[in-house]
């Protein structure tokens, strides 16, 4: 449980992170393609940490019960 | 169609946690083209045009909406570990955070400058408005499943309706990720 | 009467839920400070979901499913025989059947209104009906052949055959799978008030602006169509889980029959891209009860993202409808001609072809539309590229039939005629995929035509091989075979006088969705309306034929035709579980004269009344 719980938080302090980097860097740049380039990609990542670690995708294709 | 009980007995054991799980994603991948069509939609029509919105309580429901993520995400990991007290409290501070979150949208909602017969407006309100119907969802279902884990229903073999429940809240928060960008950072 | 009490119990919740609702928003209206409270379609969308609901826990959802929400003990009622027709019931063979009779009982429905238009336009001027009639009989007609297009073979031919070609005891998520035909009662009553509220006066694909400025119906026409959208997307949930997670043992992917090959890939397509239809009604409803801009151009918003949006959807629709028709074809034709299914791997990977490339072709519904011109290149190429796979299942089909040893009964005579009507629909479907003469047919009857050989030629007569195929397994007994063989000749001819007919007036520029045309074209169109009226008279034989074998039939044997795979194996009708145990699969399905080949077998097959332990020899 422990080691769980320790994985999670710290996917979610990454998260946090991207979050408030993606607030800073959409609010001070100017370059409306590299804005969009650059807000994609976070959210893009973001996705993937939530839906890896956050939901378990992996838990569709490996077979024992990760406890 | 009476005498069912001996077909019962031969039905073979099916995984239905894998089958749970496995229809759960297909949901949610279909779930995604809806939200995945309203953003389409949203860059169609506005470009990245937008109108001006209150960041500050933009970027606070976001970072509610996550912390929400993360307490759902200890509920889950407690119940695998049948520590019932945590995945109590994980489930209320979820639950909180969503109605939180929903207040904040609803806020947002009131002090919009902007009105929904215009293209930015269209698109603002259907997309938060369904995001949100999903969230108010999920909240129903999160106290449904509550109720459940107050009469000891669930243990670290048998909690998939936990384990659903979220899941389906993890995937709004996903959908959140892409719709706050597009909706309050680009331009 | 159990049957009685069920349905029109829940009818009854209905009802009062869709008052309720009603009432709940006026209410809210009211307390808002709207002047009508009363008058907004918003007050339909309210009666509409909350009549949903109720009907839904009426007809048994309540106590067999959501009880276990609140944690209470779920129950169900059981009925005896027929009556188990008219309940929430979660047998997979039952569903079947609902489907497949409901969705016959609304073929005809709909071919009436067609008949009714084929009176109108026998001649030109207008005889019998306005042209806001007209419209509402075409809108009704479009939508409700759409429903059959989509659910027919998927719910009724998929919902009874999958689990048993499979070997599976049932569908994966058997509440959920009751839960999908269920929601179809109340599409239907929305879809049949529609003439009620003036008509949908837009036709099945309700463009903007009409759509968002005509009558009242427009608001039941996208409730139903939504609430359709969702049966067609956990329909196709459940058949993807089913079909992944519930083969019988040794049953890989390379063994898996054709028919269930072309519904996994449906069903991918259905709950990917249904969302598209569902998106696109619901800006339409936004538009119209929420005062939203999506579709008005004056206040930035833009009509032609509807039309992206809708075929986004729509074309791939046609793969959803047609894909079916093309496994149960390759089907029937392999075991009537008493052959291996010739280049399996090649028509297996066609449909995966076709899977992959319906998502980027869906704009050259739009050539005429306005949208940008460097959009038509890629959108003709990608168009014309599809005949490839497609073609890839013709050789599949031809290349069976060729040397077999035929065995022209009904099944196989639908199945025959489905490859020759694709073969013309797909020819004719070359001049609109190519810009420069899509311009000149664009919405003439060459449309039309093209469109009900492809569905009809392709899909409907591969709806009636399935029938006919499985019409002694599902009711243990057997219809007349000259009967049938005169329906199919009597549809075969009437279908393609009717329709090839149909091209000529489209050529020389008749409008569809018009009550009137030229005089010049008289000529042509009365052609048209006997071949039409020829064609739906041919249903009358099908009708006296299926429901005279139903009830008083010869019995029919567990495997009339001979068939190998796993459907065939056990009783006609099949026991509530399936098979009388697990069968375990050796060998490929389709090998017929193969010496010593075996597809399924029962293990222990000691059991009395089993069937005998390999399941089908050779047959020849
Ligand atoms: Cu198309």
């Amino acid at each position: 449980m422990q080691k769980a719980m320790q994985t999670g938080m710290v996917v979610a302090v990454i998260l946090a992170v991207l979050t408030i980097v993606e607030y800073v860097f959409a609010v001070n740049f100017d370059d409306d393609t590299i804005r969009f380039i650059g807000l994609s990609f976070a959210a893009v990542g973001k996705a993937a940490l939530i839906v890896y670690y956050f939901m378990h995708v992996y838990r569709l294709w490996r077979v024992e019960e990760a406890h | 169609m009476a005498v069912i009980a001996p077909a019962e007995a031969h039905r073979p054991v099916h995984d239905h946690l894998k089958l749970n799980r496995a229809g759960l994603w297909l949901f949610f991948f279909s779930e995604s083209v809806l939200f995945g069509l309203l953003l389409t939609a949203r860059f169609y029509l506005e470009g990245i045009q937008r109108e001006e919105l209150d960041q500050l309580l933009g970027l606070g429901i976001t970072i509610v909406l996550l912390l929400s993520s993360v307490t759902a995400f200890t509920a889950e990991t407690a119940i695998e570990h049948d520590n019932r007290k945590l995945a109590n409290w994980g489930l209320i501070a979820t639950i909180a955070l969503g109605v939180l979150f929903a207040a904040g949208v609803g806020y947002e909602w009131s002090i919009a400058h902007f009105h929904r017969d215009e293209a930015f407006g269209t698109l603002f309100f259907t997309m938060t408005g369904i995001h949100a119907s999903h969230v108010i969802s999920g909240i129903g279902i999160l106290v449904l499943v509550w109720v459940q884990l107050l009469r000891g229903r669930y243990t670290s073999r048998d909690h998939w309706p936990i384990a659903g429940a979220v899941m389906y809240w993890h995937f709004v928060d996903v959908v959140w990720v892409f719709f706050y960008p597009a909706l309050y950072l680009v331009n | 009467m159990h049957a009685l009490k069920s349905v029109a119990g829940a009818a009854g919740l209905g009802m009062i839920g869709f008052y309720l609702g009603l009432g709940f928003v006026a209410v809210l209206r009211a307390m808002l400070g709207y002047p009508d409270a009363w008058g907004g379609e918003i007050n339909i969308v309210g009666g509409y979901v909350f009549g949903l609901v109720g009907w839904l826990m009426g007809i048994g959802m309540w106590g067999i499913w959501i009880r276990e929400w609140f944690g209470l003990k779920t129950y169900q009622r059981r009925a005896p025989g027929w009556q188990r027709y008219f309940t929430f019931n979660t047998d997979h063979k039952v569903i079947g059947i609902q489907y497949l009779v409901t969705f016959i009982v609304v073929f005809l429905l709909a071919g009436l209104l067609a008949l009714g238009m084929r009176l109108e336009l026998a001649s030109s001027g207008m005889q019998f009906i306005s042209h806001s009639q007209y419209n509402g009989a075409m809108g009704l007609h479009g939508i409700l052949m759409i429903a059959v297009a989509v659910a027919a073979v998927i719910g009724g031919a998929g919902n009874y055959a999958v689990p048993l070609m499979i070997g599976a005891d049932d569908m994966a998520f058997p509440r959920l799978n009751a839960l999908t035909f269920w929601l179809i009662p109340p599409v239907a009553v929305a879809l049949l008030a529609t003439p009620f509220l003036g008509g949908i006066e837009t036709g099945w694909t309700a463009y903007p602006p009409l759509s968002t400025t005509t009558n009242s119906s427009q608001i039941l026409f996208d409730l139903a169509i939504i609430t359709f959208g969702l049966t067609s997307i956990l329909g196709g949930l459940n058949f993807i889980i089913t079909i992944i997670f519930m083969r019988a043992p040794g049953m890989t992917w390379g063994r898996l029959p054709i028919f269930v090959w072309s519904m996994f890939v449906t069903s991918w397509l259905a709950i990917f891209f249904t969302q598209g239809f569902a998106v696109a009604l619901l800006m339409i409803l936004l538009d119209r009860v929420a005062g939203m801009a999506f579709f008005s151009a004056e206040a930035g918003g833009d009509p032609l993202l509807y039309q992206h949006v809708f075929w986004f959807y729509s074309h791939p629709a046609v793969y959803i409808m047609v894909l079916p028709g093309f496994g149960l074809a390759l089907e029937v034709i392999s075991h009537f001609s008493r052959k291996p299914l010739f280049a399996y791997r090649y028509a297996v990977g066609a449909f995966l072809g076709i899977l992959g490339l319906s998502g980027v072709v869906w704009a050259h519904h739009m050539f005429t539309s306005g949208m940008p011109n460097y959009l038509h290149g890629p959108f003709l190429v990608a168009t014309e590229l599809i005949s490839i796979p497609t073609g890839l299942i013709f050789l599949s089909a031809l290349g069976t039939i060729w040397m077999g040893k035929l065995w022209l009964q009904t099944p196989m005579l639908f199945a025959m005629a489905v490859i020759f009507n694709f073969a013309c629909g797909g020819v004719t479907g070359i001049f609109l995929a190519d810009v420069p003469t899509d311009i000149h047919l664009h919405d003439t009857y060459f449309v039309v035509a093209h469109f009900h050989y492809t569905i009809v030629g392709g899909e409907i007569f591969a709806l009636f091989a399935g029938i006919y195929y499985w019409f002694p397994k599902m009711t243990g007994r057997m219809y007349n075979e000259t009967l049938a063989k005169l329906h199919f000749w009597w549809m075969f001819i009437g279908f393609n006088l009717t329709f090839f007919t149909m091209h000529l007036p489209g050529v020389k520029g008749m409008n569809r969705r018009v009550a009137d045309f030229p005089e010049s074209l008289d000529n042509l169109n009365m052609l048209v309306s006997i071949s039409g009226w020829l064609l739906g008279l041919s249903f009358l034989v099908f009708m006296y034929n299926m429901i005279n074998a139903w009830i008083r039939g010869p019995v029919a044997e567990a495997n009339p035709w001979r068939a190998r795979t796993l459907e065939w194996q056990t009783t006609s009708p099949p026991p509530h579980e399936n098979f009388p145990e697990q069968p375990v699969i050796k060998g490929h399905p389709y090998d017929y004269g193969v010496p010593g080949s075996v597809h399924g077998v029962f293990p222990n097959s000691g059991l009395a009344g089993a069937p005998s332990g390999s399941a089908g020899g050779g047959g020849q």
